[in-house]
């Protein structure tokens, strides 16, 4: 391309044809989506088993290293991945704005259960469970949505219904006792995040 | 007839503008990639487009390399938008 004059008939080619390269589909790699994953289903097996082996409730303290990781490796990769890419657009920014909701979801309900702890003795951490099992997939589904991608929303519809499982439980006062419930966290994390990024990460390979 | 405004009345600073008219921003070489053109040519239109006031360029690192970013403002948006209006009567659209 080059700076020549145009034609008005030339002029709207050139304008419809560069929409049309903003326009091609990018394939985003799922390599946040797959640190989250690890993280979140290697941390719970090793406080599942912790908490099976030594029936010390302290090991839950662990928690918290998923969002001191998790919440420092993201920003990092995400400019990495924008710089690698070139090109920021409207999409991006609304996924990344629904992405840091979610964050300041986690530390305001982090914060709530540590004042009832602190304040009233209560243990309210269960609600986390929840938290993470309906906010997390409600956003990855929006986001397959956005980016036309139906492992998100398939994955992210799993994590729902295990969401919705987990608040009837606490609606119910069942107990969720580490035994059962976190194979029912990791298995909703696995479909949630794990599979779905491996399915991104060979998607944009193919794309190369 | 009003005329077509002259600055973007050519190949390289129109595909420029459209490219940003439709995402936040852009670097350098994504810019350079899409419109096919080379690295002086690109850089000296990029500079027309900043110095009418039309895009924001800013001019950072990546690591030890350079990374400019360009994007478009209100002022650019407003003479596209113009722009295609002119061109939508000349053409009869």
């Amino acid at each position: 391309m080059e700076d020549k004059k145009l034609t008005e008939k030339e002029s709207l080619e050139v304008i419809t044809s560069m929409i049309a390269q903003t326009k091609q589909r990018y394939i985003a790699n799922g390599n946040i989506l797959l640190m989250w994953g690890y993280l979140i289903v290697g941390m719970t097996a090793l406080i599942w088993t912790l908490l099976v082996l030594t029936h010390n409730p302290s090991w839950n303290w662990l928690w918290f290293l998923i969002w001191i990781i998790g919440g420092t490796a993201t920003p990092i990769m995400a400019k990495k991945e924008q710089r690698k890419r070139g090109v920021k657009n409207y999409s991006d920014t609304l996924s990344s704005r629904i992405w840091s909701t979610v964050g300041f979801s986690a530390i305001a309900a982090t914060a709530i259960c540590l004042a009832m702890l602190l304040v009233k003795g209560i243990d309210a951490w269960s609600s986390m469970f929840a938290l993470a099992l309906i906010i997390v997939p409600f956003v990855e589904i929006a986001q397959g949505i956005i980016i036309k991608e139906r492992s998100l929303v398939a994955g992210g519809s799993i994590g729902l219904l295990a969401g919705l499982f987990t608040m009837a439980c606490i609606a119910g006062h069942v107990a969720l006792y580490a035994t059962w419930f976190m194979p029912i966290f990791i298995v909703a994390f696995i479909a949630m995040m794990i599979v779905p990024g491996h399915i991104l990460n060979s998607k944009a390979r193919k794309a190369k | 007839m009003k005329e077509l405004n002259p600055l973007l009345h050519s190949q390289l600073r129109l595909a420029i503008m459209s490219i940003l008219m439709n995402v936040e921003e852009a670097d350098f070489v994504y810019l350079k990639e899409k419109t096919e053109s080379t690295a002086g040519n690109l850089s000296v239109q990029i500079d027309k487009l900043s110095s009418a006031g039309y895009i924001n360029v800013e001019k950072g690192m990546t690591g030890n390399r350079p990374r400019t970013v360009c994007s478009i403002n209100q002022e650019g948006i407003k003479a596209f938008e113009e722009y295609v209006d002119v061109l939508k009567s000349y053409l009869n659209l």
